[in-house]
């Protein structure tokens, strides 16, 4: 039983090649992925920043060419490769530990190009509930992922991976945080109509400003995005009487002279008895004097200053990334765990039933010699059974604890050689034997199946 | 046991200003919550001093100034717990709790050899302007504490410092403890400053004796009333409410403190 995992990412393909890999509906794929025998459950995600596939199999040589096979040909827009492009240069392959690893990581965000963004962990749900809803992910794959959820959680709670913003709109929005205590009477003051004011006209939307001012050179502009998001709209003429009450002003507007100097933002800061002012500058060239930052209670952050608060909030995310991966590391010890002991539930299951099947037979050979009635028949066969499970409940827990262990697979084995396990049921007293055992799952005989958590794979697999 | 239960509480002020300090440099809020949950347990046992002491039949004179600093330790970390409650302001701990750890070990030092004195029949008003003057400047004090957090955000945010591990509150947050703790810290300072004076006349007489203690409490007092008048009628801005708490305490501390260690 392998975990095989392919895929590539922002690491390794560029965007234009991603969006040919891309995948609206992962459903047909998936099915035709589980259709093969060699692969027993499967799932897929797709996000702008990756397109990877896992699977479980007890063939991993034929399941690792199934899934070059479905980059090569399935998934590329127009069934084949662009043209220039090498597999081998853009897919990454991982197995097992590797594989198990990696979905730890893109769930807590840790393999994400902006790290600690929160959307992959909503996308790897997204695409958790697409695959069980085809059928293709089963028992393995979905304890799997619900560990990979379970380890972003630990990680968004344990470390402050998420907690500083990096995108511009939500650095400014983040530094009122730290200059305003409350929102819900502050009035914000947005001086243009270009997308970069509609972005933070969306930044702003949550967070419960009492009124939002939009003021532009052309009105009508101002008054569609003031429209769209419940705002006011001005001209530009009335940007002076808009800074007497207003607490946050954010400026990108083309302008040759700034649209608030020093003796207008002076007169402002009089005016409104040094309450703060919270001025973002985003206009190229700056529509604010730099000077307006010397008069007390002004905090004016032009877009370089932005961009350097996001810098550092960036390489902050990425110095808790240590913690997240030892979270990571953590929590991938567990699931190999738990994996580790499904390989000893067929060995147990095998060993169970090859001593039912000897007690079995020995029972109806004695029976037969001794003549008992009806009553005396089942007291024998209490006995023999109680003594059967009572043999084999020490070495039977002993296997499965052992087999969480790196070194369990030799218990396994040697379970196995021992009660001869791996050879031909019956030959240790030349009976026929088989009845009992045949219809139980041998190690190395094939699937157990997708419903069934001890059914896949054995312990050789 | 009373001494003993000021070197507890000294102790758990220690733990709770070096919990919130490495809480807020490493940084972890667990750190951070745990050192305002120990400055809680240390203001239960520091308040439990003050009881063992009178239940034991031998309370300090409040008068002695390890008395006094305890009781300002003891009143400053009570109303900044009470703030922090509604305001979320545990960062500060980190500033308060090493301040309430000094005061309060050097009280438990000098406390068991403090001798008592015998005021007469006018004792109420020395005890009177003790605990109402010492309420002011521990609430004076917190305000400072405050206005110096502000001072440092502002000029982080001025000079586009980002900020390094948790964050202290918000400047209108800071802002609002600073109004908050000079609104309630100034009239108990005028009481206390009025009963000083009925000590003066029912020790001595007459109001003022000249003593430098009064004379730079009493100027301290006058500073204290123009800073509020400024603040409260909205004649400063943030930054300089807060420089006028960082200096307004500063001259307190000279007028009481400073000059009763100096004479």
């Amino acid at each position: 039983m392998r975990i095989l995992l392919a895929g590539l990412s922002h690491r390794t393909a560029p965007l234009e090649l991603r969006e040919r890999f891309a995948v609206s509906d992962p459903a047909p794929l998936l099915g035709k992925l589980v259709a093969c025998d060699e692969i027993d459950e499967a799932f897929l995600v797709s996000t702008c920043n990756r397109v990877e596939v896992a699977v479980l199999t007890r063939a991993p040589d034929a399941a690792r060419a199934r899934l070059r096979q479905l980059f090569r040909r399935d998934l590329p827009e127009g069934g084949a490769l662009p043209p220039g492009v090498e597999l081998d240069a853009v897919l990454v392959e991982r197995e097992d530990a590797d594989a198990v690893r990696h979905v730890f990581r893109v769930a807590a965000s840790l393999d994400s190009m902006v790290v600690g963004e929160p959307q992959i962990l909503g996308q790897l749900k997204d695409a958790h509930r697409a695959a069980v809803a085809c059928g293709a992910c089963g028992p393995i794959l979905s304890r799997l992922l619900q560990s990979a959820f379970a380890t972003a959680k630990r990680v968004r709670r344990d470390t402050r991976i998420g907690e500083r913003p990096v995108s511009v709109a939500r650095v400014a929005v983040d530094l009122a945080r730290q200059i305003f205590e409350d929102f819900d009477d502050k009035t914000a003051l947005l001086v243009g109509a270009g997308e970069m004011i509609e972005a933070a006209l969306e930044a702003l939307r949550g967070e419960g400003l009492a009124a939002v001012h939009v003021a532009n050179r052309t009105p009508a502009h101002a008054a569609s995005l003031a429209v769209r998001f419940g705002a006011a709209a001005h001209a530009l003429e009335a940007v002076p009487e808009l800074l007497l009450r207003c607490d946050v002003v954010l400026t990108c507007i083309a302008a040759d002279a700034p649209v608030i100097d020093l003796a207008r933002a002076s007169e402002a800061q009089r005016v409104r008895r040094g309450r703060p002012l919270f001025v973002i500058d985003i206009g190229v060239p700056r529509n604010v004097d730099p000077d307006v930052n010397r008069l007390d209670g002004v905090y004016l952050y032009d877009i370089d200053d932005l961009a350097g608060v996001a810098a550092a909030n960036a390489e902050e995310r990425r110095r808790e990334t240590a913690q997240g991966e030892a979270i990571v590391a953590e929590e991938e010890r567990r699931f190999a765990a738990w994996l580790s002991t499904l390989q000893a539930v067929p060995t147990i299951r095998h060993l169970r039933s090859r001593m039912e099947s000897i007690r079995g037979r020995e029972l109806e050979r004695g029976l037969a010699r001794l003549g008992l009635d009806e009553a005396q028949r089942a007291g024998v066969d209490a006995l023999t059974r109680s003594l059967v499970n009572k043999m084999l409940h020490a070495p039977l827990t002993r296997l499965r604890e052992e087999a969480e262990r790196e070194e369990g697979f030799a218990y396994l084995e040697a379970a196995r050689v021992l009660f001869g396990l791996d050879a031909p049921e019956g030959g240790e007293d030349g009976g026929a034997g088989g009845a009992h055992g045949s219809n139980e799952s041998s190690p190395r005989d094939g699937r157990g199946g997708r419903g069934g958590a001890g059914g896949p794979g054995g312990p050789s697999a | 046991m009373g001494a003993l239960l000021h070197q507890l509480a000294a102790l758990l002020y220690l733990g709770a200003g070096a919990a919130a300090a490495v809480g807020l440099s490493w940084p972890s809020r667990r750190l951070l919550r745990a050192g305002t949950g120990m400055l809680a347990i240390g203001v239960v046992v520091h308040g439990s001093a003050f009881a063992v002491f009178h239940l034991e039949g031998a309370p300090p004179p409040l008068t002695d100034l390890s008395a006094t600093v305890s009781f300002m330790a003891f009143v400053g970390v009570l109303f900044f717990l009470a703030l922090e409650w509604r305001m979320r302001i545990g960062a500060l701990v980190a500033g308060i709790a090493p301040v309430a750890a000094v005061s309060t070990l050097f009280a438990a030092l000098r406390l068991p050899h403090v001798v008592r004195e015998d005021f007469g029949a006018g004792a109420y008003w020395p005890h009177a302007h003790v605990l109402l003057a010492s309420a002011g400047l521990s609430f004076l004090g917190v305000a400072c504490l405050a206005g110096l957090a502000f001072l440092y955000e502002d000029r982080r945010l001025k000079a586009k410092r980002p900020a390094r591990g948790v964050r202290l509150p918000s400047l209108e947050a800071l802002d609002r403890v600073n109004g908050a703790a000079l609104a309630a810290g100034f009239p108990l300072l005028t009481v206390g400053v009025l009963t000083g004076l009925m000590w003066n006349h029912a020790a001595q007489g007459r109001l003022f004796t000249g003593h430098a203690h009064e004379t730079l409490s009493f100027l301290a007092w006058i500073v204290y009333g123009a800073l509020v008048v400024m603040r409260f009628r909205s004649y400063q801005v943030m930054r300089q409410a807060a420089l006028s708490a960082v200096g307004g305490f500063a001259l307190l501390l000279v007028a009481v403190i400073g000059v009763e260690l100096l004479t």
